[in-house]
Parts: structure tokens; sequence; C-alpha cells
């Protein structure tokens, strides 16, 4: 047996191999795939997580036959509007469609001249709720970059074999009059922990209710959060910042969180524990709950309304970025998708809850009730949360003050620093992550 | 030392029996002691558990795979899992392992053949301004790669050819780390006297570096080949930012499997191991080459 | 080619001379051609995006806004960067804490299946195992395992009646299981190639050893490891360069929302993970570029601090 000659051998089929695939390679970078011969337009859309647009799709391809529709969906929100960010800024390569969350809307709004003005093209603001277009259009109000698909009206959802353990009402109006005001809510969740015994606690992590409770707090007065209308940072000025962060305070002082963080493994399996017994539940929370929990607990959980008032968090818009070679027609897509009727499709498939006071008496939404969740009329509860709301305004750096922040206050959950050193830190957190 | 010194006539005899020692030493010498077989089962061991825990959990459903106390034997679902994973459109997961082989693979034999041949240059022929050059060699690996991404983008779209496999081959065929590799190994691997007599019979430095240098290089070799493969199979910021999504490869596709505000974990985790599996099979066939170079080497010394 | 003006050659010699050139070609101009092909890609994707960078470093450069020209100041700025600096610390201290056993383990690995022992293949094959699976993988898995909840150390430990630990909370478990990570991945990775060294090593020299008297402890400090310093130079720096970009392991070890910051207190946030926040979280372009210039420094003094006491410590020639 000769090893040099055998090694040479296999040498020689990878380095032909390696060949084969250079050349397909360089076969494969044709896939610009804009307009064909034929008069075929492709149109590429860019989601992340789960619009429930499949439907949609099919239709309008069937109602266009020229117009083929190459959907993507990205499943980690974080990845996705990084990679969009950098292709938006590099000037090439997003798609012609792209989907951008109420995060990062500020972010894009900032750079206004790399989209699509809707103005220009038959905007109908009176298909969105006010607060919804205010979101994705420039302070001078001269530009509008995106359509809104979904929102996330708040509520409270909570676990109604646990409550009825803890000797506390389970029916949804009765749990509604237990907290008309956070200081209830603490209250009843002392008396939840006290009976309840054991290691349970009441909520889940305080970044939940913090968060909640500032997009509340902001929407009662002054109307932005973080930053002013001017981008000014007013993290340690603004009363509603302060509200919400002394409540959240008084959550973890009661001892009521589970200290979870959200959206990890371990925040996960504790769904399927009797760990925590409520949480801050924006819609799209809804789906979230019943993947985690799984069949075991179809009908042992039920919606309330939150304490102090309404609020929406979280929620989504599309886009045509001024890079697409077929602005007409993604313009024209981008508006079907998030028209009334497409706001619908999107909440039959996978609910997503519609951005359109047009839907809003709709029966279809109105009347739904969601098995999972004790048949609570979903559709009611949450449309009556967000029917009103006041806009509040998100600054460009929304996304990173607020990452800062959760951490800060975090840090208050896991017992490394007092509430007062936390909130020195945050303020210090806050001028860092603004760049100030 | 003493001992040798104070008895002279008794030194012959016990230079026999020293070289009777060596020579059983010689093959004492490389003979594994049970607490050596101790460290390499642990070794061993902890190497593979991981491997092995990810297909417990690729094969359990979600809820067991968070259960208290953990359970170590893998359970029935891995089909289900397998099956949900090339179901899914949106994932592309059997053309994601496609292009995962033309890019890893593509890139292994430019990165291997470009790196032996700077290696070699470095180690063994002297030019002016090799110094700096090799400086230069060193220093483009401590560049960190993630701001690359945007100017690599912006530079992708100029060529036209943004969004293709090509673009996340062509930046990553040359490697500072290879030629580095190739060139510290060569120093100590091949003798220059090998090169000389070479030089000698007239052989030209192409013709030196094809039938002399290279054979000596192939632990190197296999070991940059091997390792160059794995990066790239499990490379993930590039292909994510510069693929359109239509074309990803492995670690993209497996980027896609959460879906908003909710992981499967043990559908991740088969997929994982879906991804894996590929690259194991490699360092099977390609890790006993590997090995068999690396006993060729020992053999020649 | 001013030495061709030597005197005309008869006939016969024109060859052997045209041979002469050539040779003469081949050794002067070979060199570079053997190393043009790095150069030249290097030259085309890693120069640019390079110079780019610094560019970048020297304005105020939000990702999607207005660029303005700003000269050092980002510079000055990231001097007196607590965050910075915290970064450069929880880095550096991860690197010693993952480094130093990393290395001690892998040469002694490394001499052991450098013995004769049975099933030679599927322990060395089995040495690389952790490296073919993706770091990503590796952190999922081992976050599973560190899980406070449901992990598997946790679980361990509470046999032995240790209450939960919260692994991510505190710096020094967080460090502790990164460190692991990064050593479960990379040993046997260095193993193998202080192996493919150690093979090279003729084996006379030990028997010479041997005959001296020398034990194998005393073998391996005066025959092995002197051998060994062009691979130890290049672990070590390959080592450093890898543990100055370390990213990924801290960045999924917590993760969720704000998992760029690197824990609650950022007590395990790397100087990577700080440039990619700046860069894509704040979107301070500039700023980013500006740390990214800063590793590269930091890279390269660590670097040679390193090559110089490798040379001390292993002999110099």
């Amino acid at each position: 047996m000769s090893p040099t000659m055998r090694g040479t051998r296999r040498m020689l089929a990878v380095t032909a191999a390696a060949g084969l695939a250079l050349t397909m390679a360089a076969c494969g970078s044709d896939d610009g795939g804009d307009a064909g011969s034929d008069g075929q337009i492709t149109l590429k859309v860019s989601t992340f997580g789960t619009f429930g647009y499949d439907e949609l799709y099919k239709e309008y391809e069937a109602a266009n036959p020229n117009i083929k529709i190459v959907a993507s969906n990205e499943g980690d929100l974080g990845k996705y509007t990084t990679a969009l960010t950098q292709r938006i800024a590099a000037g090439s390569g997003a798609g012609d469609v792209v989907a951008i969350e109420e995060g990062a809307i500020a972010q894009m709004v900032k750079a206004a001249d790399r989209f699509v003005n809707f103005q220009d093209h038959g905007f109908e603001a009176g298909n969105w709720v006010d607060w919804k277009n205010k979101q994705a259009t420039t302070p001078d109000g001269s530009s509008t970059i995106g359509l809104g698909t979904d929102i996330g009206g708040l509520a409270m959802c909570y676990r109604t074999d646990l409550f009825e353990k803890a000797g506390l009402p389970t029916d949804r109006e009765e749990v509604s009059a237990l907290w008309p005001t956070w200081d209830d809510f603490i209250k009843v969740g002392k008396d939840y922990v006290a009976k309840a015994g054991g290691e349970a606690k009441f909520v889940d992590s305080s970044t939940n209710s913090y968060n909640s409770i500032l997009m509340q707090e902001a929407g009662i007065a002054p109307g932005y959060t973080y930053f002013d209308t001017e981008d000014n940072l007013v993290f340690d000025s603004n009363p509603a910042v302060k509200k919400a962060w002394d409540t959240a305070n008084a959550i973890l002082d009661a001892d009521l969180s589970a200290g979870l963080k959200t959206f990890t493994p371990e925040w996960d399996a504790a769904f399927k524990t009797d760990d925590f017994a409520v949480l801050g539940c924006p819609a799209w929370m809804t789906g979230n709950i019943k993947n985690n929990a799984g069949d075991d607990f179809a009908g042992k959980w039920d919606i309330a309304t939150i304490p102090g008032g309404t609020g929406s968090w979280g929620g989504s818009f599309m886009a045509v970025p001024t890079q697409s070679k077929q602005q007409e027609e993604a313009i024209k897509l981008a508006k079907f998708l998030t028209s009334p009727e497409g706001q619908m499709s999107a909440f039959g498939e996978a609910g997503a809850l519609p951005s359109s006071p047009k839907n809003f008496d709709n029966p279809e939404l109105k009347d739904f009730k969601n098995e999972y969740f004790s048949d609570a009329p979903i559709g009611e509860i949450f449309i009556d949360g967000v029917r009103d709301l006041k806009p509040v305004y998100l600054g460009e750096k929304n996304q990173a003050v607020r990452d800062a922040i959760e951490n800060d206050l975090r840090s208050v959950e896991q017992g490394q620093r007092t509430a007062d050193e936390a909130w020195q830190q945050a303020i210090a957190s806050a001028k860092a992550a603004a760049g100030v | 030392m003493t001992a040798v010194v104070t008895e002279p006539e008794t030194g012959q005899n016990s230079k026999k029996t020293l070289r009777r020692k060596v020579v059983e030493s010689n093959t004492q010498l490389f003979r594994a002691s049970p607490l050596n077989y101790l460290v390499l089962v642990i070794t061993f061991f902890l190497s593979v558990f991981p491997l092995y825990w990810m297909l417990v959990m690729a094969s359990r459903t979600n809820d067991e795979i968070v259960q208290m106390p953990p359970s170590f034997v893998p359970g029935s679902n891995l089909g289900t899992h397998v099956e949900a994973l090339f179901d899914q459109a949106d994932v592309l997961f059997a053309k994601s392992l496609m292009n995962s082989f033309i890019v890893a693979g593509t890139i292994t034999v430019g990165v291997v053949i470009f790196s032996s041949l700077a290696g070699f240059a470095f180690a063994k022929l002297k030019f002016r301004g090799s110094n700096v050059l090799l400086a230069i060699v060193v220093l483009t690996m401590m560049v960190p790669v993630q701001l690359g991404t945007v100017p690599l983008y912006i530079m992708m779209d100029w060529f036209g050819i943004q969004g293709s496999l090509s673009t996340v081959i062509l930046p990553y065929l040359f490697s500072g780390f290879g030629v580095f590799l190739v060139r510290q190994y060569a120093i100590q691997a091949i003798p220059d006297e090998l090169i000389e007599a070479a030089r000698v019979d007239g052989a030209s430095t192409l013709r030196i570096f094809w039938s002399v240098v290279l054979p000596g290089l192939r632990p190197a070799a296999a070991i940059l080949g091997l390792f160059t493969f794995m990066t790239y199979w499990n490379d993930f910021l590039w292909p994510f930012v510069a693929l359109s999504p239509e074309n990803p490869t492995v670690q993209v596709a497996l980027s896609r499997l959460s879906s908003g505000y909710y992981t499967d974990q043990s559908l991740v985790m088969a997929g994982t191991l879906m991804a894996t599996l590929p690259l194991l099979v490699v360092v099977v066939f390609f890790g006993r080459q590997l090995i068999s170079g690396i006993m060729d080497g020992a053999v020649k010394a | 080619m001013s030495d061709t003006l030597a005197p005309v050659q008869p006939a016969q010699t024109t060859r052997p001379a045209w041979r002469v050139r050539l040779s003469r070609l081949d050794h002067k101009g070979s060199p570079y051609a053997f190393v043009a092909p790095f150069f030249i890609f290097f030259g085309i994707f890693g120069a640019f995006p390079l110079i780019y960078t610094f560019w970048v470093s020297l304005h105020d450069w939000p990702l999607l806004g207005e660029h303005a020209f700003t000269g050092l100041e980002n510079y000055q700025n990231l001097l007196q960067d607590a965050q910075f600096w915290n970064a450069a610390k929880n880095t550096l201290g991860i690197f010693v804490v993952s480094t130093v056993p990393q290395f001690a383990l892998a040469l002694w690995l490394a001499v052991t299946l450098n013995r004769k022992f049975r099933a030679q293949t599927l322990f060395r094959v089995g040495v690389i195992i952790p490296n073919v699976t993706s770091v990503a993988a590796v952190t999922l898995i081992f976050s599973m395992i560190f899980a406070k909840s449901f992990g598997l150390v946790n679980w361990v430990l509470g046999g032995f009646g240790v209450t939960a630990i919260d692994w991510a909370a505190h710096t020094w478990s967080s460090w502790l299981a990164i460190s692991l990570m990064v050593d479960w991945r990379w040993t046997g990775y260095n193993a193998l190639i202080f192996l493919a060294a150690m093979q090279a090593i003729p084996k006379e020299l030990y028997e010479a050893a041997a005959i001296d008297g020398a034990s194998r402890t005393r073998q391996f400090w005066s025959v092995t490891l002197p051998l060994l310093r062009p691979t130890l130079i290049f672990t070590t720096i390959t080592s450093i360069i890898g543990g100055v970009q370390l990213f990924t392991e801290p960045l999924l070890f917590a993760p969720g929302a704000g998992a760029i910051q690197g824990g609650t207190t950022r007590q395990f946030q790397t100087l990577t993970m700080y440039l990619i926040e700046n860069g894509f979280t704040r979107f301070e372009f500039g700023y980013a570029g500006a740390v990214a210039a800063m590793i590269f420094l930091l890279v390269l003094i660590i670097s040679l601090i390193n090559i110089w006491l490798v040379r001390r410590l292993v002999g110099s020639d």
C-alpha cells in the first residue's frame, strides 16, 4: 500500500470537485431575478417571525399573473433587523417589500430618503389607527415610509387553575376588577404569593411589567419615553419613565417576580411549571404562551384587562426601499398586504391583531373566541384597549436605550444592585446607549 | 556520575546494560501507561458527550428537554423532527446543505493551496521584503471580521455578485492563519538540506515544491484543510448578511428554524444535528487521512 | 538585467546560459509568485474593508444617516469610555482563565496521544469532535447544561446539596462557564496541532536523552518543548487573536433581549460584543470602527509580549 499515491489521487479528486464547485458557484450568481424576458416580475418580500401572509401571496399571484412573489421569513427578529439595516445602508440586497418592527421603525424613519414615501403614492391614512401612522412618519409629517400591519394591544394573561388554588376569583371580569391600578395589582400579587406558598411567584419578570407601564404612562403624558420629540435624551427627567421604573421596583420589592428573562429557553421552560401565574400580554404573546405551555395547559389560561389603563407594545410595518427596481409593483403589493382585508386574512392565519380601525367592528374579529384561553373573546379584549390610544414617540435610539435599561432593572432582580444604585447606573447606561 | 568515575572497570559493563535499557525503552519510550488510557477515555467521553446530548435533545419533545431530572437516553421523535425539518419550505434545508458543501469545499481547496505555496515561500525561500510581507500576513489575522461586513457588502455590489455563493467564497480564499500555520510547520518539518539537494540536482522551485515540500507538508495541510472546512461550514455572520434568502448556507437555514417569539428547541436541535452529521462524516474520512498523514511524518523522521 | 552584457558565449553553450538565467529568475522571482495568490486576494477582499473601517472611524457615522468628519474624536472618547475598558478587562480575564489551563491540557493531551496505545485513530479523531460542532450549537447545548432551573450542572450540584447557581448572574461563574465552552472546543484542536509537531521531532533525540538518563518529564522540558517553539508561537498568537475576538459564546450564553451587553452588569461583555453593540444596536458606525482599531492594536501588543515571553521561556535561537 502506498499512502502517498493514494493521497495524491485523492487530492486530485478533491481539486476536480472544487473546480466544479467554483464553476457552479459562478453559474449560480445570476439570481438577480428582476423582470424576466416574458414580462414576468419577481417581487421579494422579507418578513420575520409569523406574519400569516401565505394565503395573501397566493391570492395576489392569482389576481396578477405577471407577478411572482418570492417570500423569505427570518426567525429571529434581532438578526433580521441587523441584516436589513446593513442592506439598507449598503444600498442593495434588501427585499422589494420589507417588514420593519416597531422597535426599528424610528431608526428607519431617520433615513426616510432610503424608503418610498407612501404619501406620494395615494396613502389612505384612514386605513390605520392614527398613532400607528405617526410612528412611521417623519416628525415634520412630510414622509410616511411604512404601512401598519399588526399592533400589540396590552392585556394581562393569567392562570385560572393557580388563581383558583390560591382562592382568587377566576372569572375574567372579576379578575380585571381586582386590579384597576398597578398598586392594586401588587396587593393581589402579595396575596397570591402568600396563599400559594413555596417557591411560587406572581409575575414572570420585572421587565415585562416595566415596558407595559412605560407605554401606558407615556401615552397619558407626555407622549414620549426616553427621547422627546426633538430626540433629546430625557431619561432622567421624564416622569413616565420614573413611574414605570418605581412600579417595577415595587413589584421586585414585594418579591413577586420569578426573575426569568423573557424569550430565553429558561423562560420558555417555565411555562410548563407553576412558577408564575400572570404575564403582561400584548396580543402577539398569546401565540407564544400557547406554543410554550403546550396542550397540557389548554384551558388553564385566561385573559383579563391590564392594570392602569391601556397600551400597545410591538407590531410592525411594511416598507418599500428605494433601492428596489420594482417600486411601483412593490408599493401595490405592500398596500394589498396591509389593507384592512389583508389584515383580517393575517389575523385568521396567524392571529396578528389588525391595526386598521375599519376592522375593529368586524364581527369576525370582535366575536372571535380563543379556545386555548378558556374561550376568551380575544378580539374584544385587545381592540377595546387600542382604539383610543395616544401616540407615543419612540426615539431613533429607543431600542438601544431600552435594552440597556432592561438590563439595569434586571440587575436589581438578580440582587446585584439596589434599586437606587441601579437607577444611577441606568442614567449612565441611557447616556452611553444614546451616545451623549 | 561519581560511580562511573570510581569504578572504571565496570564502566564497560554498565554501558552495555544502559544500551540494553535504551533499546528496551525505545519501545517503552512511547508506550502508554494505564494513567494515559484513563486520560484518553475521559477526554473522549467529554468530547463526545455534548454531541450525544444533542442527539438526546433532538429525539425528545420540548417538554422532555426541560424535565428534571434530565433523561440520558435518546427518545423516539428524531424521525418526526427530521421530517419536519426538511418539510419546512421556508428553511430550504436540503438546498442549504448542498450550498454549504460548495462553499466550504471551494474555500478549503483554495486556502490549502494558497497557504501551502505562501507558507513554503516564507519558511524556506529567501527574498527581499519577506519579513515585512510575513508581518502583514500575521496582521491580517488580527482584524476583527465583524465590522468588515458593511464594506464587503458594498464591494460585492460593485462586482455585481451580491446574493450569490461567490460572495461568501471569494473573501475567504486567503487565510493569514493558513499561511502562518504552514510556515511554522515547514520550518520545523522540512529540512533545508532536502531543498538544497534538490536545487543542486537542478530542480526548479515549483518542482521542489511539488515533489519535495508538498509531501512533507501533508500533516499541516490536512489539519488546515479539515479546520478550514469546519470553520466555513459553521460560518454564520457574513453568509447571513451576504446571501440572498432563497440561497442560504446551512447555518443561515438553521437560524430560520425559530419562528418569531417562539423557538422549538427540539426542532432546532434536530437541525443542528443534521447540520453536524456531514461534518462528522468528513472527519471520519478525512480524519483517518489526517491521522495517517501525521503518522507518515513520524515514520519519515 | 545589465549583467547580460557578459562576453558572448559560443553557440553550444547558449542553452546553459539561458538556463542559468532562467534559474536565477526562478530563484529571485518564484518566492513572489508563491506568495502572490494570498496577497492578491488579500489586496482585493481584505485591504478595502480594512481601510474603509479606519476611514469610517474618523467620522461621526450613523449607519443610516449623515456622516461628518471628526478626526480623532472617537478615539479620544473611547479612551474615557468606562464600558470599553470594562469590555477590555472582561476579554483579557476570560482569555487568561480559558487559555492557561487550555494550553497545559492540550500539551498534556498531545504527549499522551503521542504514545503508543490501542485504538489510536479513534482517540485521535475523538479529540477534534468538539471542533466539528458549530459555536452556536455548542453554546446552545452548554446553556442547557448551565441553565439555572433545568441545567445538568445544577442538577448534579443539587445532589451534593448546593443550591442552584445562576451561572450568568455572577462574574466568576459566567467567566468559568464561558471558558469551559471555549476550552471544550479548542483544547483538542490545539492538542492535535501540538501532536503533529511532536511527530516531526526525530525519535533519536529522545533516545539520546534517554541514554543520558533523562526522565520522561525531563525529556519533555528539554527536548519536546524547545522543538515545539514555532508551533507554540503559532498557537499562542492564534489563541490571542481568537481570544480577543471572542464573541459568539458570551453572546449566546445569556440569550434574549440585550444579550449583546453580556449580562446585567456587563460582567461578560467582550470587546467584539462592544464593537457590535456600537455598530448594530446603537448604529454608531464611526465609534464601532474606532473600537475595531483598538482591538487590532490590543492584539498586536499582546502578541508581541507573548512572542517575547515564549522566546524567553522556551529558549531563543
